[in-house]
């Protein structure tokens, strides 16, 4: 043990003086661990994860950022969606009506296979049309089909539309110990992820008909799409996307001057989905076709003006004539006017404002002078009748280019 | 203050408006009229639907439109050959956040619009938005249509409220009508009771004699006691469907499912109408099917290529189960 003894004109802790007439006073310190602190006003972290596990239904490629949202945003345990199988659909096609809409066929089927797979929370989203109702009638459906011990996280239940009514409704069913602060942060990072997944489509769509060697993109697309699902934190979504774009970049492509180039648009769900629309993308991208899908969550949920493209599109519709009804008709309108070769209009059956769309469509066909082929898509999983059709309008367009 | 380069008053030159004969002409076709006459217009109807509305119809749709749709624009051909100036085609939106209307209501004007032009035939629309989840009221939007007629800004009020009070007037008595019928079968003893029967369809399909006609008149022609969803009380109905589901988008829906609900009681049978394809029906009718137990429920899809013969034996079939089934049984028939 040490001891020191100070004097006036000596420092606490100094070695002490040679010299010393009087001891004023003693400081002694005892060696061991240190006494701990008290009331510095921080407390250990509580676990705030929740084990509920919770499930999407299947998307394009979007499940990584459905995944990041659950594990990150609301803290729960994420249950991917099988990869849908024709089992899968026709699961969906016989727990629903006839002539309800083909998402929701293809959504009720994902639903069941994940509650196979353990979920126990299934969320459903809100928007436009026969959506707003899915969430209800699809758990009414499941729970007669003998699922039960499952929530459905619907968000048409919060008809107010106000952030603080999502975020008490998600604590409710998902998460009591929701971090408001985190999620928030990381929402961000999700709606990033959005963007990054569309950009690289979009990249994708532009050149991968065009590769040299073959399956190159697919490969880069792949690579990312596991890299944003391994992400788990903003920082990796960004970086994972540069990679990916630089890797694209790298890739050799011989592509013509002038390459074939088409459109598509449609129905928000089946225009994206290669699942419910039979991979017609690939189809396209396999003839060497340069491709542009106007449908993504960015660009119509994120970045999407609705005035703007309804003062657009003024000569066409003298108001918005649904759901994604404006959005098609100006992007079809852009197509048009950026010369694309041909536009094609991708719907699921019975879908009410896509089939109001499309006299407009065939108005400006012929107005624009641009081709347009409607595709209607049901649960069917032949595809042979639709390359036929695929092949001819390439033919159709192609030989038109080569005219002009 | 409000700039517009656009003529104040575009609609003024019209003398005689057309409103077609279909959809929602079926539920406001009423107060629509008193609209126009009060504003001193002369409205031309059209005569109800046949097959050859359908036809000329059909000849202008995509083959994918609903029969009802279909059926209005041979409606709104029937008007332009009969000379109007214009035809009244409104977009209408909905009242509240689950309390809208099938998107094509919405696309409407636009649908006539674009399918005339791509058949090469030429349509004068006049229309208004009518979106009360937005800042504007049914009644705003109404004055301002008056007003580009070229009506002063009280004249419309005038014609609009005019009119509301002749669609409630209509409407309130067909409810109360109803009403006493319900009760006055009520009254009788069990045994004397006539079979009832609820017809739950959109009213642009039960009353529409080309496409509901035959169902009405086949289930009189057994003898049936027939009511119809959509006479019952509407707010009434609205609020009650609340009972029944939070998320129904559908305003039209919501009050036959209230309708359902309230005459559960009183009926015997439910009999489920819907043009085919229709959006809305293809969810709810699945959702009645699934939750209104304890009554027979016969589900009617009227398509374009149906003849009557079909339906009529279906509704014959049906009404034969249920008088059997009312007096204990086949083998006590």
């Amino acid at each position: 043990m040490r001891s020191f003894q100070s004097t006036p004109e000596q420092g606490v802790g100094e070695p002490r003086a040679k010299e010393q007439t009087e001891e004023r006073g003693r400081i002694v310190m005892k060696s061991g661990s240190p006494r701990p602190l008290f009331f510095t006003g921080k407390r250990p972290r509580r676990d705030r994860h929740s084990r509920r596990k919770v499930s999407f239904f299947h998307f394009r490629s979007y499940e990584p950022a459905f995944k990041y949202f659950t594990e990150q945003v609301l803290d729960a345990d994420f249950v991917p969606t099988p990869t849908p199988t024709r089992a899968t659909i026709k699961r969906g096609e016989e727990m629903s009506a006839d002539y309800v809409c083909t998402p929701f066929k293809h959504i009720i089927g994902d639903y069941a296979a994940a509650l196979d797979q353990g979920a126990d929370v299934l969320v459903q989203v809100t928007g436009f049309c026969r959506l707003n109702y899915y969430g209800e009638l699809q758990e009414m459906i499941l729970r007669e089909a003998g699922y039960d011990g499952f929530q459905m996280l619907n968000f048409s239940y919060v008809p107010s539309g106000k952030i603080r009514d999502y975020i008490a409704y998600c604590k409710k069913i998902v998460n009591p110990n929701l971090s408001v602060a985190h999620g928030i942060k990381n929402l961000l990072g999700a709606y990033r992820m959005v963007e990054h997944i569309d950009a690289v489509r979009d990249r994708y769509l532009a050149n991968a008909g065009f590769e040299v060697e073959h399956g190159s993109f697919a490969r880069v697309r792949k690579q990312f799409l596991s890299d944003m699902n391994a992400a788990t934190t903003n920082a990796q979504i960004e970086e994972g996307f540069r990679r990916a774009m630089d890797a694209f970049d790298a890739l050799p492509i011989e592509k013509p001057v002038d390459p074939v180039r088409v459109g598509i648009v449609g129905e928000y769900y089946t225009a994206q989905d290669p699942t419910s629309c039979l991979n017609v993308e690939q189809k396209l991208l396999d003839m060497g076709v340069e491709l542009s899908n106007a449908m993504s969550i960015s660009a119509f949920n994120l970045h999407y003006n609705a005035r703007a493209a309804q003062a657009r599109v003024a000569e066409y519709c003298a108001y918005d004539m649904g759901p994604t009804s404006t959005f098609n008709i100006d992007a079809a309108k852009r197509y048009a006017e950026a010369g694309y070769d041909g536009i094609i209009h991708i719907k699921s059956a019975g879908c009410t404002p896509e089939i109001d769309v499309m006299p407009v469509l065939q108005r400006l066909s012929r107005e624009e002078h641009v081709p347009v082929l409607f595709l209607t898509f049901d649960t069917q999983t032949s595809d042979a009748g639709l390359d036929t059709r695929l092949e001819a309008f390439y033919d159709m367009i192609a030989m038109r280019k080569v005219r002009s | 203050m409000h700039m517009d380069r656009a003529p104040r008053a575009p609609y003024a030159d019209v003398k005689r408006i057309g409103i077609p004969r279909a959809l929602l002409y079926y539920r406001y076709g009423i107060a629509w009229q008193a609209f126009f006459e009060h504003l001193g217009l002369e409205v031309v109807l059209d005569a109800p639907s046949d097959r050859l509305t359908l036809e000329t119809g059909d000849h202008l749709s995509v083959d994918e439109c609903c029969l009802a749709s279909k059926l209005f624009l041979g409606h709104v051909l029937a008007l332009v050959e009969r000379g109007v100036d214009a035809v009244f085609v409104p977009s209408i939106m909905g009242y509240g956040r689950f309390e809208t209307f099938c998107t094509k209501f919405q696309a409407l004007p636009d649908l006539t619009v674009n399918a005339f032009a791509v058949a090469g035939k030429r349509v004068r629309v006049v229309s208004v938005r009518i979106d009360e989840r937005g800042d504007e009221s049914e009644e705003q939007a109404f004055i301002g249509l008056g007003q580009r007629f070229g009506a002063s800004r009280k004249e419309a009020k005038r014609a609009w409220r005019a009119a509301v009070a002749a669609q409630r007037a209509y409407d309130g008595a067909m409810a109360h009508e109803q009403e006493a019928l319900v009760k006055s079968i009520a009254k009788l003893p069990e045994a004397d009771r006539p079979l009832t029967i609820l017809v739950a369809a959109h009213p642009y399909v039960s009353h529409d004699p080309f496409v509901g006609g035959v169902v009405e008149d086949a289930l009189r022609e057994q003898g049936a006691c027939v009511l119809f969803a959509d006479e019952t009380d509407r707010a009434r109905s609205l609020k009650r469907s609340y009972d029944f589901s939070h998320s129904i988008p559908w305003m039209v829906n919501r009050e036959l499912i209230g309708s359902i609900l309230a005459l559960h009681e009183v009926i015997d049978g439910i009999v489920l109408m819907s043009a085919y394809p229709c959006g809305p029906d293809s969810m709810c009718d699945d959702a009645i099917e699934r939750c209104i137990k304890g009554k027979p429920i016969l589900t009617l899809t009227v398509d374009a290529q149906a003849g009557t013969a079909g339906v009529e034996t279906r509704v014959e079939s049906f009404v034969d189960i249920l008088s059997y089934q009312k007096k204990g049984g086949y083998l006590n028939a």
